[in-house]
């Protein structure tokens, strides 16, 4: 006998050498195998019918040449292959049946006369899943080498064969049902590894397999093919593992192009590699549609905990504020992905285990966006911004607040879950969540719905503006503060109306809060620095007894010209760089200051003589006055130097 | 602001145990006895572990399934205490303080090197189930009553897939894919080698990359090799548990490595030195001394691990081998009831496998997301302790 079976099928060959031209004669062999083959059936019956099992009918010669045209079927093939005549493949599974049936009847095994012929049936089935185990890796990996050759013979071949089908064996199997090959139309652009014939004899074998008692041997050759060959598939697309450790000591640069990768990836995995893994599976083992979802859980599993690994990983890194938006979208990614792990593989651990890295992700993502509050609160600078322009921090501020606000439901989901697992945390220390209870009443018309993350992004608004205010006191000048404040006002409002998300959640009566603070400073402004001024061009003092005294005129004169002059060179240099407010303020200055002017000339200007006295006086003329008005807040410090010189 | 409250709470605990303990005595005292029972648990927990009383070390011997488990409870354990005594510490100012400074985030790169372990420990638990479905089929087949060819031919083949995927040793797993390009599917001739490779290629296509040129034992290394006790005399402070918790971290890792099949092992046997004078560690480096002569025996020949139900399958495996290759059917009488006994034990490791390794696995992901939420907890306070001794304003 085979003295080492595990060989596989080769371990037979001596037993059929000599009978081998009877394969190659098929004809006679096809014959003559019918023939054996309704002689065994006939037996198979006498068999089944036969109550006392010490006691079997006779065993007829058929069985004996039906085993050794069996082995020779095996043998066929050794040089040929699986699929590659139909006929073949029929016969032989003609004979598989007969088998099968022949060792299920071992209860017969306790009289000699059936000993034998038992013995060898089991013998030729090993050797029969041998074979086909054998066939159905090769088929597996066949598309790891022949990529490119498929499809290339009779793309007709209809799915649902004639031929005997071992899955009725199942009929009324519970396994049966569910699963069905709906993908026949479609399965060979599913999956272009491999050929619709390979997928057509993958599924005859496994049916084979798996009735005939070797699921285990089929499920594992299945499973870890294909596992490898979705490995290299990853790999192709450039995905490979990275070790923890190695992820905490990656550059942001780095990590920022494998977070990319791996959203990509991700995405591609779930879209098009594993849909098509699952049609392959249901496809394959169309006859078990349990076996072909235990499969498919298994690989699935399998990939998505290595790009689970992965999220995790990135979720541990130290926090940056850069990293909030890669963050987000791998948490999406993730989000976005569990319903389809739900409906495909219905696997609760996969399921949880997804749930536990986007959590993570999420928690990085609050923690993240909290610290955005530290910064804020942690910018002490004491050197104020230049011409009262726009402060770098509230630039940033709302620069980083606008492009997370495109996040912004992803963010309210992130906060509301972090509520939740706090609320569940911390329910014995409640009193040290504080802000968490400041619930802006949601009542008040123009107020938005309060959710965590609206509280979070009012907190950090009312941080900058806090910041802002100190930051204003910096400056001695209390037009200049108020320039500043302006600035900074109208920027945040201008960023605020420019993103819907924010606009809404910060609201309408929010909005109006904040115009109203910047008419307060324009106010402001415009008290400190004009009123001054305006005061030159007060009537009175001016005249005594009905009578202009020239002295005190000359005196105002050269008094508003040179505290404009002072304005001019001051206020030029200061920026408003939001063109709208610009010229709101140059419209408003003009406003306040020409009419007064314009009059004061026309009162005062005749009582200085023409010539060189009025020249010397009356230095500007309300045009002037009006054209230098729209010189200020230009940020010009040329304009300054050439008035210097 | 939910980051920040989750700040405020957890230090507000924490701050409810200071005033607590400030209440109750108002010094060290306190510190000091949770230092003490701390060591005393770890060493109870290890004495535990070593020398188990009578009726538990006949089922839980070394280096089992169950006993795995509860090397890993064992971890879960140590660190919850660990965490107790590192947060309820009064003096959190000395985090940022010499040698904590240093020793803290040396505990948390051991921290993370041992979630990368925890990753690959768990995919050795799959292809120790990957052997299980083997010797699952060759129970199956050998239980069938009576015996005959087929089935024995059919148990052969499966434990020669047994064997060949537990003889990889951890070098072949990593240069797999050239194995796997170069393989020969000629079916006539070499049948024997090409059948060899690929059992052995399907075997490693199963284990899971941590990453390319990842080692297990280097990593191991990597987490000792600074590991030092804190010298006696000293005032050790919270120095004290952290070299115990690291030294648990570093051993339980250790343990595991050594049992399940791992990537990359070679020189797992010169393991790090405990101080023989501390007491919790005695059962530790008993332990420690037990497991690397294991060690030190089967790294020649290359195995999937030290797991005792491993090594059994191994050795079973063998001898039904050695009566699959001699089996004449019907087969004598006396030799078919060594064998069914021998089946019968082989059935009862897959028995213990089903229904040990599930949990195992899920400890190994519990040990994962503790040592994640620690790290978080560690590294909180480890900023809010330098922001309260680094004013910015």
């Amino acid at each position: 006998m085979d003295q080492n079976p595990a060989h596989g099928f080769a371990g037979h060959e001596p037993d059929h050498a000599e009978e081998k031209n009877l394969v190659e004669a098929s004809p006679v062999t096809e014959l003559s195998l019918s023939q054996v083959l309704e002689d065994v059936d006939r037996f198979l019956e006498r068999l089944s019918e036969t109550k006392d099992k010490s006691n079997p009918p006779a065993v007829p010669n058929s069985v004996e040449l039906f085993l050794k045209m069996a082995q020779e079927k095996i043998a066929y093939y050794d040089s040929n292959r699986f699929g590659h005549s139909k006929e073949e493949d029929l016969s032989f599974f003609e004979c598989l049946i007969r088998i099968s049936r022949l060792t299920s009847f071992s209860e017969f095994n306790s009289n000699p006369i059936m000993a034998v012929p038992l013995n060898r049936s089991s013998n030729v089935l090993h050797l029969s899943m041998s074979l086909l185990d054998g066939e159905f890796r090769t088929i597996l990996e066949s598309r790891i080498r022949n990529h490119n050759q498929n499809n290339s013979s009779d793309s007709k071949t209809p799915y649902a064969s004639k031929q005997p089908s071992f899955g009725s064996h199942h009929q009324d199997n519970s396994d049966r049902g569910g699963v069905q090959p709906e993908a026949e139309t479609t399965i060979g652009e599913e999956f272009p590894a491999y050929s619709k014939e390979s997928i057509c004899n993958m599924n005859k074998i496994a049916t084979a397999m798996i009735s005939l008692g070797y699921e285990r041997e089929c499920c594992m050759a299945y499973n870890m093919i294909r596992k490898t060959a979705f490995n290299s598939e990853l790999d192709k697309l450039g995905f490979t593992n990275t070790s923890i450790e190695d992820v905490q000591r990656m550059q942001w640069e780095t990590l920022e192009g494998e977070i990319s990768a791996w959203i990509d990836v991700l995405k591609h995995c779930y879209s098009v590699l594993l849909p098509g893994e699952l049609k392959l599976c249901n496809f394959v083992f169309s006859e078990y549609p349990s076996v072909s979802q235990r499969l498919f859980n298994d690989l699935a599993s399998s990939i998505t905990v290595m790009f689970l690994n992965f999220a995790e990983a990135v979720a541990m890194t130290k926090q940056s504020a850069e990293k909030l938006f890669k963050f987000l979208d791998m948490y999406e990614t993730l989000r976005d992905m569990i319903p389809t792990i739900d409906s495909t593989t219905h696997s609760r651990d996969l399921k949880g285990e997804t749930f536990t890295a986007k959590r993570l992700l999420g928690e990085a993502a609050v923690s993240i966006f909290c610290d955005l509050e530290d910064s804020i609160r942690r910018d002490h600078s004491r050197t104020p911004v230049p011409s009262g322009a726009v402060h770098p921090l509230t630039r940033y501020t709302m620069n980083y607040l606008k492009y997370a606000c495109e996040y912004k439901n992803t963010l309210e989901q992130v906060f509301q879950q972090h509520q939740k697992m706090e609320e569940g945390n911390a329910n014995a220390g409640k009193c040290n969540q504080p802000d968490a209870e400041i619930t802006e009443g949601a009542d008040e018309d123009g107020n938005p719905k309060t959710s965590p993350f609206s509280v979070q992004l009012k907190t950090i608004m009312d941080l900058l503006d806090e910041n802002l205010e100190m930051k204003s006191k910096l400056y001695r000048d209390p037009a200049l503060r108020y320039v500043f404040l302006m600035n900074n006002g109208r920027y945040i409002l201008q960023k605020i109306k420019g993103s819907t998300e924010i606009n809404d959640t910060m609201g309408a009566k929010w909005c109006r809060k904040r115009s109203t603070d910047l008419r307060q400073y324009h106010k402001g402004y415009t008290r400190e620095t004009w009123s001054r001024l305006l005061q030159c061009l007060s009537h009175e003092g001016l005249q005594v007894n009905g009578k202009v005294v020239k002295p005190v005129l000359k005196e105002r004169f050269k008094m508003f010209n040179s505290m404009f002059d002072e304005i001019h060179k001051t206020q030029s240099t200061w920026v408003v760089s939001d063109e709208q407010l610009q010229s709101e303020l140059r419209v408003s200055v003009s406003a306040v200051v020409i009419p007064a002017y314009r009059s004061f000339l026309g009162r005062f200007q005749q009582y200085f003589s023409a010539g060189r006295q009025t020249e010397k006086y009356v230095k500007y003329q309300a045009e002037d006055i009006e054209n230098l008005i729209e010189e200020l807040f230009d940020g010009n410090s040329n304009s300054l130097a050439r008035r210097r010189s | 602001m939910p980051a920040t409250d989750q700040q405020a709470s957890f230090l507000g605990r924490i701050s409810i145990r200071r005033n607590q303990v400030i209440s109750v005595d108002g010094n060290n005292d306190q510190e000091l006895e949770d230092l003490e029972l701390f060591q005393k648990h770890v060493a109870d927990r290890f004495a535990d572990l070593l020398s188990p009383p009578e009726e538990v070390a006949s089922t839980e011997p070394l280096l089992s399934i169950s006993w795995l488990r509860k090397l890993v409870d064992v971890f879960l354990c140590c660190e919850a205490e660990f965490k107790a005594v590192l947060i309820m510490c009064r003096e959190h100012s000395q985090i940022c303080k010499p040698p904590l400074d240093r020793l803290i985030p040396e505990l948390m790169d051991r921290a993370v090197k041992a979630l990368d372990i925890c990753n690959a420990v768990s995919s050795g638990v799959d292809s120790v189930r990957q052997c299980q479905k083997f010797a699952e089929i060759a129970v199956s087949a050998l239980e069938q009553k009576p015996m005959d060819d087929g089935q024995v031919k059919r148990a052969r083949k499966a434990l020669n897939s047994l064997l060949t995927a537990m003889t990889i040793d951890d070098k072949e797993n990593r240069d797999f894919k050239g194995a796997e390009r170069t393989r020969s599917f000629g079916r006539r001739g070499n049948t024997n080698s090409a059948n060899k490779e690929r059992a052995v290629g399907n075997f490693r296509s199963l284990s899971m990359i941590v990453a390319k040129n990842w080692s297990a034992s280097k990593q191991i290394q990597a987490m000792s090799s600074n590991l030092v006790a804190p010298r006696g005399g000293e005032p050790t402070g919270l120095a004290l548990p952290v070299y115990i918790m690291s030294s648990v971290m570093v051993f339980v890792m250790w343990a595991l490595v050594a049992a399940m099949p791992c990537q990359e092992r070679s020189g797992l046997a010169t393991h790090f030195q405990i101080p023989r004078q501390l007491t919790w560690a005695h059962s530790m480096i008993g332990l420690q001394e037990k497991i690397g002569e294991e060690w030190k025996k089967k790294e020649k020949k290359g195995s999937v691990g030290l797991l005792e139900e491993m090594q059994k399958m191994e050795k079973l495996a063998l001898s039904l081998i050695e009566f699959a290759d001699g089996f004449q059917f019907p087969g004598d009488t006396e030799k078919m009831e060594e064998v069914a006994s021998q089946v019968a034990e082989l059935a009862e490791i897959c028995g213990k496998m089903e229904e040990g390794l599930v949990p195992l696995q899920t400890q190994i992901r519990e040990v994962f997301h503790r040592i994640v939420r620690s790290r978080a907890e560690i590294l909180e306070v480890l900023e809010h302790a330098a922001k309260i001794s680094q004013p910015t304003t």
